[in-house]
């Protein structure tokens, strides 16, 4: 036994069967992760710092992204030709992009969660089959998606229009995967009971689930809802093949277009920069929202607010 | 609330290959207090929930006041469940729990509040109506529950290990409730339980089941004092079971000669004419313990191995010279027992209390009673039967 005399309890070396093989004593197992901890502070300024340096030039007094000249908000409102506020396509890709979101939400969702429930509820070998189908936007590339989509509306189904149908349609299809695995996760976490109350009670199939099912669903529901607002207003690849005129752009496509010219300047990092709030506080709403809807259940909740936010 | 006559015939279920519930054929009286018991896996969950509803029968029915509803959706039958989870809903208070099932009875608006409260106050949870469930402890949330169904007025209530989450005293308090509450609604109360000392306390009459089927069926005091096999006597509280072979002689008279290993004992209870490998058991409540100088008839020589203390009783166990184990309940009435770790004894097993049963065939070490933890009790491997 190696002397202990005159060390501090914490810090006292190892017997020796707790030496590596070198015979080195391991020390203080409790000691803080320093390693670990830089990597991730690392990590985390890695990814961080290009976009803060990118929301910090959208307040630049000057018209240069790379030099700072003081702080100012008119390329948000002031600037009487290329802010935001006053230049028309500017903030008409502001508006599409909430349209796009808020429309392929109220879609989606509803199809997805009738899709979930089918999936779950009512076991068939086609129900299993189209199992696949909840995993389709992670595994077809988005560019393939478009481009076929593109082909589908300009030569098969010409009664979608290139511009906002067209690009309502394949945001609705390429997000269709969140609300139907986030809801059918919660469905399995829930178990059949609670639908067997319903039943046992006297409510029919239809009943339980719209009396029952439903309001347990509400918080995946609600959490699916943000992450598909979320994901359509970054989405970029779809709605570049789909939009049509400069009036159906919205932000992401207006950004890529103007970055090597045009409309270049800070106007496009205070674009950017209402993009990036957007989703943030969609998933913000998302993550309290879900916390408070799912209160009454002592467990699960905390595993499940962060499966549903973070995407499983 | 009128009926509450089940009748099931030769109901069966199976899933895939594996049939739970085998033939099961039993009446149950509108009113009784009936329980299914068995272990895990025996079919008693299975039979409920066929009687519920949730699972429609392989083949067979279920007469339900004489009307078959083996193949009727739930919500159509006057039969409600309390579940072990209890399934109430998170997202409505406690009493909008209670009035859920009401809007489907057409009872009018007025009538189903003085309904709710009713409900309530016969479950003792008056105050607690504008709770939510998970503001409730466990014991209270199994008796919204319970509220949840007895509101309805079904002919029979059907809980499903409805005390299997609770702890010991609050289980043994319930207990006690359930039962006089079951007898001042008059329902006809279907009981599905792991736990003998709950089958054994409530139930008017009770069947115990083994892989599928029905081991036996009677009241409590018939299937504990008279098991028909050694099964049920070895579910049913702590049983010494030893293996013994019948010898000629004493056939007849009431009373049976066993072999059990080198000693042959007189036993007056269970099946009297059976011949070849039986079961002898005995309660240890039944067995005295006699210090070694005693003689007699069906007194066993053995050596304490063990005594622990339980409170009102002590066990001790006991090793038999053939190396099988024997277990005696004393009851403690002040004096210590006057025997320790080492002490050669005599075993007396009273012949009107070792009973014969046919032997099953089923181990009897796997269906334990956790009660006694790793106590000697596997006496069907180390006792030679003698041929």
């Amino acid at each position: 036994m190696a002397s202990t005399v005159g060390e501090p309890v914490s810090t006292s070396p190892p017997s020796p069967a707790e030496r590596t093989d070198r015979g080195r004593p391991r020390g203080n197992p409790w000691r803080r992760p320093w390693a670990m901890e830089g990597f991730t502070w690392l990590y985390i300024v890695w990814s961080i710092v290009p976009i803060a340096i990118a929301v910090l030039f959208s307040f630049n007094k000057g018209a240069s992204q790379a030099t700072w000249q003081g702080f100012s908000t008119k390329w948000y409102v002031g600037n009487q030709v290329t802010s935001v506020l006053h230049n028309p396509s500017l903030h008409q890709a502001v508006i599409q992009t909430v349209v796009l979101a808020v429309l392929t939400t109220l879609i989606c969702v509803p199809i997805g969660v009738g899709f979930a429930i089918g999936i779950d509820r009512w076991r068939t070998r086609t129900a299993n089959g189209l199992n696949i189908v909840m995993i389709f936007s992670f595994v077809i590339p988005e560019l393939l998606l478009a481009v076929a989509l593109f082909l589908l509306v300009t030569q098969a189904l010409t009664f979608i229009r290139l511009g906002t149908p067209a690009e309502v349609a394949g945001l609705v299809v390429w997000n269709i995967s969140w609300p139907a695995i986030i809801v059918r996760a919660r469905l399995v976490s829930i178990g059949r009971s609670y639908e067997e109350a319903a039943a046992d009670l006297g409510a029919s199939r239809l009943g339980a689930i719209r009396r029952v099912l439903l309001p347990l669903l509400m918080p995946a529901i609600f959490a699916s809802a943000v992450l598909v607002f979320a994901s359509t207003v970054d989405d970029f690849v779809i709605v570049e093949q789909l939009s049509s005129t400069a009036n159906t752009q919205p932000m992401s496509v207006l950004i890529y277009s103007n970055v090597h010219g045009g409309l270049s300047g800070p106007a496009l990092n205070a674009l950017a920069t209402i993009m990036l709030v957007l989703s943030l506080v969609a998933a913000l709403i998302g993550y309290v929202g879900y916390r408070w809807m799912s209160r009454g259940e002592r467990t699960k909740g905390d595993a499940d607010a962060l499966t549903g936010i973070a995407g499983i | 609330m009128s009926g509450g006559h089940v009748k099931l015939e030769s109901l069966t279920k199976q899933f895939g290959d594996v049939t739970a519930v085998d033939e099961i054929s039993v009446e149950i009286q509108a009113g009784e207090f009936f329980s299914l018991l068995g272990p895990s896996g025996c079919g008693k969950t299975s039979t409920l929930r066929m009687i519920a509803g949730f699972e429609p029968p392989t083949s067979g029915k279920i007469l339900l006041d004489g009307t078959d509803v083996g193949r009727w959706a739930p919500n159509r039958r006057n039969v409600n469940t309390v579940f072990q989870s209890y399934a109430l809903f998170p997202f409505l208070t406690v009493a909008e729990n209670v009035a859920f099932g009401l809007k489907y009875k057409s009872v009018p608006k007025s009538e189903r509040d003085s309904r709710v409260a009713e409900a309530l106050e016969m479950v003792q949870l008056s105050a607690m109506g504008k709770r939510r469930p998970n503001q409730l402890s466990g014991g209270q949330q199994q008796r919204v529950a319970l509220a949840r169904s007895l509101v309805l007025r079904p002919s029979v209530l059907l809980l499903d290990e409805p005390l299997g989450a609770l702890d010991a005293k609050l289980r043994r308090t319930l207990q006690v409730e359930l039962g006089a509450l079951q007898k001042q609604v008059g329902i006809t109360f279907l009981y599905v339980t792991h736990d003998q000392e709950e089958a054994l306390t409530m139930s008017d009459r009770l069947a115990v089941m083994n892989h599928g089927r029905i081991a036996q069926l009677g009241t409590p005091e018939e299937v504990y004092n008279e098991p028909a096999d050694a099964y049920v006597a070895d579910f049913l509280g702590v049983s010494n079971l030893m293996d013994a072979r019948v010898e000629p002689g004493g056939n007849g008279q009431g009373r049976c000669r066993v072999r059990v290993g080198d000693f042959t004992l007189e036993a007056q209870a269970g099946q009297l004419d059976a011949k070849g490998d039986v079961k002898v058991a005995i309660r240890p409540e039944r067995i005295h313990v006699h210090p070694y100088e005693t003689g007699g008839v069906n007194c066993l020589p053995g050596m304490v191995e063990r005594l622990v203390f339980l409170g009102s009783t002590t066990h001790i166990y006991v090793r038999l010279a053939n190396g099988s184990a024997l277990q005696a309940l004393v009851r403690n009435e002040g004096s210590a027992v006057p025997y320790s770790q080492g002490t050669p004894v005599k075993m007396d097993l009273p012949a009107d209390a070792l009973r014969v049963l046919p032997d099953p065939g089923v181990s009897v070490s796997e269906i334990h009673d956790e009660t006694l933890g790793d106590a000697p009790l596997d006496l069907t491997s180390s006792v030679p039967t003698s041929s």
